[in-house]
């Protein structure tokens, strides 16, 4: 994201109280559907250990490769006689939970350097925004499969990685919104009383960030879940045993003549999952920006 | 304006400094071992001692680091640790195989994008519109290895439509060249053209609700001379700057496509020399990646300025 | 994707056994001259100089630019190269009858000089990986152009297949000067072999042409071979069918069934020199505990790993000696079918960490194997790495298990020296027995094969009994190619010789 998006992102109108979550997600149609749609995911994830068929893990080797619609078996199963349907909807603790922490790393840290460097200026911000520059000028999946590759493939490490690469696009947003605010009457006014900084955060920084972030922050998971994807189709993300969609494309790629559905299905299984992610983030956008009403 | 862009243009070295820092900390404290990966199945203590004396990997960190800082500045980018190829001659020869790719999958990414963002927008609220956006939105919800592999699959393998793999140089051959470019670029475009066509969109947007275009509707001007001579004219500015920085990015952006297609690129050499410690190419890639994307990000940024007045950089 | 640990080739390699016959190619038809053969290479290379070269698949493209000073048939059986009488019978000085009227491929002559220019350059030259193949040799005299003393410091049997590869390669010296540092990358006109260097597009394709002067009349018959490097093997299947490759060394073991069953390909395959399997660290708890490492022994099932990981190709393992080596011994099974409860008694209750990379296949038989483990109250943890950290940190034995297998070598020494004798390069274990170090000496420094074969005997039933290493399976070495390549001959050291191919 460039400095000008930033800038014109930053120069939306300001609601003073952010607007209720609830009453957006009934009055505009799109954002209900991808609020539902995310949802249904979200219950997938939470169910899976009670609604999956089998074990994802049990394997099996005198069962492997049956096809879909066999007894027992709805999706079929994979190289290791593993349940195909079980891993699927298990897929969703592993996916939606990467999503949430490489978000979190990205909007905590990115988020803290922004607040400090709006609030502090001078030479500090320099400093820090030079750092965020640097940051966002490395190659973000070089430095993301960089970084896995220093800390050792596996889930933990790929959310980090991905977090990582998050924090720059974090601490400019809520720099902005910093800069934004700081010469105005209220805050300038609250200053002088002598109120805390901390009293300043929460009460006015925070419900201004809503609005921008709350977009941002759904792109970014679906970001975030096709990035773990990636690094899973590389070797570097979740590992064996972990039902993890990415790392089945790697595996079920190599069978594509023989048993399709075992790339096929994880396939649409992320492509389903980003798309509600992006649905709810545009659509909130569209919401949420006044220039864009009908 | 000036100062603006010389003082940015200043910045970029500190910046690129910093990145250089941060990724030779970053491969050099990895766990793993180049003199390993170099002798393979020819490890003794000695070779992989003579190795590391070579490569002066048994220097201090700092060491290592002001060594090359210092050849990069004379314009020396060092040698392969595993070929002992220039760094800056691998990289040349293997930029051509990304920019085709990268420019061909933006070309592709723009033939989907504009004609539909200015349908979608022309349409706006429609069910058209509703139908188009959302088959953008998914075009960047699906992975793109996924839309190569499945492109492979059908139209490579089992269709024979298109060969698998192999780059072909354009000037040598500009028509097979195109075929084995094409699937490559079109799991490349594919989220590209979403991005392109919702820019497009809001941009078309914005610009036909503008007084001069109503004017001209009021005047009685056709629909297609509005649409395609006005507005879409102006519309298309912003897309050009959201292009530029989709350039600035060409090298990240192939990294999991040439994977995928084994194609020789410059993204396929990054991830690679990685995963074999080779870390002078590392570094040399990183740092032209950054300053490619430091300078399309100034470029775009001075064509923004240049054109919305809204933003000044005083 | 760089997935090719030295394990997953030999892995892979474990195609269908009892496949095709033994070495010979298909002979249907008169050869026809003409066309470019195009082959696919499990990984890219980094260098076309022998001298400094260490991987696989360098040595798959050496064979076809240079020649070696001796050469094997498919049984592996030392036959005349460049050199074309030896008596061997002073061991400290092995005289060598060169090959008249062969010149390099820039011109210049081989000749007894040129020999010596070699050797001196594979044992002096800094960067030269080759010195430890050649630290038996003292040095070579040159009696004349066709006639050559190798004075030996020490007694050593293995020098003549040692020479069969890397070591022994001639090169044009001319060349070499004339290439400077970029050699490595353009060795033009270097070699006498069937074909010549002619380009070299890194990550993309490496190209050779018909060596007009080859030395052996009416070969080649291919205008050109083409190499393609494409580290997937399903990638490289997919290239097969779509006619964008002609010939390839390795495929994944599930695809071999339906490629034996199409009509447009054929596949053969012999059993090749290496070995599988996973080597424990005996310097360390809890293998230090040689009863520990027998019980893991007993209790992996080898025949449930070659069918569900390698699709029965390949035989089940049970030392380093393979059957395609004259050093073989079939009595040496200690442990052949899994055996649960003898593991339990042996002992048991215990766990360990095993180290493998990311690789999907790895990844696969690491698990199966976990679950094998289970049934004798032995817990396995997988650990998966990077391939440079996993490589790093079993070669600095920093590991308690760790997957690796071994590509082998042609003398039987190649493929237990450096693995257990004390300090050797390959003892990752860090396995040291007196005994076997006597008994591998000996058999490295004495002319006579039956005495030889006794040492080995020996050796392996130790090294086997004692479980440094886990042996899993034999592997093969596989030809898939499609029809119209004829006239290949598949030999177990994996390696591709084009000379007598063509194409048709």
């Amino acid at each position: 994201m460039s400095n000008a998006t930033v800038i014109v992102a930053a120069q939306q109108p300001f609601r003073r109280t952010p607007v209720e979550l609830l009453d957006l997600v009934r009055s505009h149609r799109r954002v209900t559907v991808a609020a539902l749609l995310l949802g249904l995911l979200v219950l997938v994830a939470l169910l899976s250990p009670v609604i999956s068929p089998h074990d994802p893990l049990a394997v099996n080797p005198d069962n492997s490769y049956l096809p879909p619609l066999s007894p027992g078996h709805l999706l079929g199963t994979d190289e290791l006689g593993r349940d195909l349907l079980s891993r699927i909807l298990w897929g969703a603790r592993v996916s939606l939970p990467v999503a949430l922490v490489a978000v979190a790393v990205g909007l905590i840290g990115g988020g803290t350097i922004g607040m400090i460097s709006g609030y502090a200026g001078g030479a500090v911000d320099l400093l820090l925004m030079r750092l965020m520059d640097a940051l966002l000028a490395f190659p973000g999946l070089i430095l993301a499969i960089a970084l896995v590759a220093a800390l050792g493939p596996g889930l933990r490490n790929a959310m980090i990685a991905i977090g990582i690469v998050a924090v720059p696009l974090y601490a400019r947003l809520v720099r902005a919104v910093v800069l934004q605010l700081k010469p105005m009457e209220f805050i300038v006014a609250t200053r002088s009383i002598g109120a805390s900084p901390l009293r300043l955060v929460v009460r006015h920084l925070i419900p201004n960030l809503v609005n921008p972030i709350i977009v941002q922050v759904s792109l970014s998971a679906g970001f975030a879940i096709l990035a773990e994807a990636t690094l899973s189709f590389l070797g570097l993300g979740a590992q064996l045993p972990t039902p993890d969609w990415g790392q089945m494309i790697n595996t079920g790629a190599a069978f594509l003549t023989n048993d399709p559905w075992l790339a096929i299905v994880p396939g649409a299984a992320i492509s389903v999952t980003v798309y509600s992610f992006n649905l709810l983030g545009d659509a909130l956008r569209d919401a949420l920006d006044p220039r864009l009403r009908t | 304006m000036t100062a603006y862009i010389l003082r940015r243009l200043l910045l970029m070295v500190p910046v690129a400094f910093l990145v250089t820092v941060g990724v030779f900390m970053l491969i050099h404290l990895s766990p793993g071992d180049p003199a390993l990966v170099i002798l393979g199945e020819d490890r003794t203590p000695q070779a992989i001692a003579a190795i590391h004396q070579q490569l002066g990997l048994d220097q201090p960190l700092y060491v290592q680091y002001g060594i090359w800082l210092g050849h990069i500045v004379h314009g020396d980018w060092g040698r392969s640790i595993t070929t002992h190829e220039p760094v800056a001659a691998a990289i040349t020869e293997r930029l051509p195989a990304t920019l085709e790719l990268g420019i061909v999958a933006l070309v592709w990414s723009l033939l989907v994008a504009i004609p539909l963002g200015t349908i979608a927008a022309v349409r706006r609220g429609s069910l058209t519109d509703q139908v188009v956006t959302g088959i953008t939105v998914a075009g960047v919800s699906i992975p793109n290895f996924f839309i190569g592999i499945v492109l492979i699959f059908v139209l490579s393998v089992t269709l024979r439509l298109f060969p698998f793999g192999g780059y072909v140089p354009l000037l040598q051959n500009p028509l097979e060249s195109l075929r084995h470019v094409a699937l490559p670029a079109i799991a490349l475009g594919t989220a590209g053209a979403a991005i392109n066509m919702r820019f497009t969109r809001s941009s078309m947007i914005e610009v036909l609700n503008l007084d001069y275009i109503r004017t001209a509707w009021a005047k009685g001007a056709s629909w297609r001379r509005v649409v395609f001579v006005h507005a879409l004219k102006n519309a298309l500015i912003p897309v050009v700057t959201i292009v530029g920085i989709q350039i600035g990015g060409i090298i990240e952006g192939a990294v999991v496509t040439e994977t995928v297609f084994t194609w020789p690129g410059v993204g396929r050499l990054a991830v690679e020399s990685i995963f074999n410690r080779d870390y002078t190419v590392v570094q040399g890639i990183v740092l032209l990646a950054a300053f490619s994307y430091m300078l399309a990000n100034l470029l775009v940024d001075v064509a923004y300025a240049w054109l919305d007045p809204r933003i000044s950089y005083a | 994707m760089r997935r090719v640990a030295l394990g997953f080739i030999s892995l892979l390699l474990i195609a269908a056994c009892g496949g095709g016959g033994g070495g010979g190619g298909t002979n249907a038809g008169t050869p026809q001259r003409g066309g470019t053969a195009t082959v696919a290479l499990e990984s890219e290379l980094h260098t076309l100089d022998p001298m400094d070269s260490s991987l696989l698949v360098e040595r798959e493209v050496f064979y076809n630019i240079y020649d070696s000073l001796f050469t094997i048939d498919p049984s592996l059986k030392i036959k005349a190269g460049l050199v074309t009488q030896w008596d061997v019978s002073d061991p400290l000085n092995y005289k060598f009858t060169l090959r008249s009227g062969v010149k390099y491929q820039d011109g210049t002559p081989f000749n007894g000089a040129s020999v010596k220019a070699n050797i001196d350059r594979y044992k002096t030259a800094t960067t030269s990986r080759r010195k430890s193949d050649l630290a038996s040799v003292a040095s070579v005299e040159v009696t004349d152009d066709t006639h050559v003393i190798f004075h030996l410091k020490k007694p050593d049997a293995t020098l003549l297949a040692t020479l069969v590869d890397r070591a022994g390669m001639m090169l044009s010296i001319d060349a070499v000067n004339k290439g400077g540092q970029n050699f490595s990358l353009s060795p033009v006109g270097a070699g006498s072999g069937p074909f010549q260097f002619v380009e070299w597009m890194r990550n993309d394709h490496l190209t050779l042409k018909k060596n007009p002067s080859y030395w052996r009349a009416g070969f080649p018959y291919l205008d050109g071979v083409t190499y393609r490097a494409i580290p997937d093997v399903n990638a490289i299947l997919s290239a097969l069918k779509t006619g964008d490759i002609d010939i390839a060394r390795v495929i994944a073991g599930k695809d071999v069934a339906s490629v034996k069953a199409d009509s447009n390909f054929i596949y053969k395959d012999v059993p090749a020199i290496g070995f599988n399997g996973f080597e424990l660290n005996a310097g360390a708890p809890p293998f230090n505990d040689p009863a520990k490492r027998q019980a893991v022994a007993l209790a992996i099932d080898r025949y449930s790993i070659l069918k569900n990981i390698d699709f029965n190709i390949g035989v089940v393992g049970y030392g380093p000696i393979p059957p395609s080596s004259w050093a073989f011994d079939s009595t040496e099974k200690i442990y052949d079918h899994a055996d649960a409860s003898k593991a339990k008694s042996t002992a048991t209750g215990f766990t360990f960490t095993y180290k493998t990379t990311s690789d999907p296949v790895n990844q696969q038989l690491a698990q199966l194997m976990q679950s094998e483990l289970t049934a004798a109250g032995i817990t396995m943890q997988i650990q998966t790495e990077e391939f440079a950290t996993y490589q790093q940190e079993c070669a600095n034995h920093q590991f308690q298990a760790c997957g690796v297998s071994w590509s082998g070598r042609i003398d039987p020494d190649g493929n237990m020296y450096a693995w257990w004798h004390t300090g050797g390069s390959f003892n990752d274990s860090l396995y040291s027995n007196p005994q076997v170090d006597q008994w591998l000496d000996d058999a490295r420094t004495s002319a006579d094969q039956a005495k030889r074969k006794a040492d080995y005997d020996n050796a392996q039933k130790q090294i086997v009994q004692d479980a440094p290493y886990v042996f899993t399976t034999f592997g093969v070495s596989a030809q898939i190619s499609d029809t119209k390549i004829h006239n290949f001959t598949l030999y177990p050291d994996l390696m591709i010789r084009m000379a007598e191919v063509w194409k048709g």
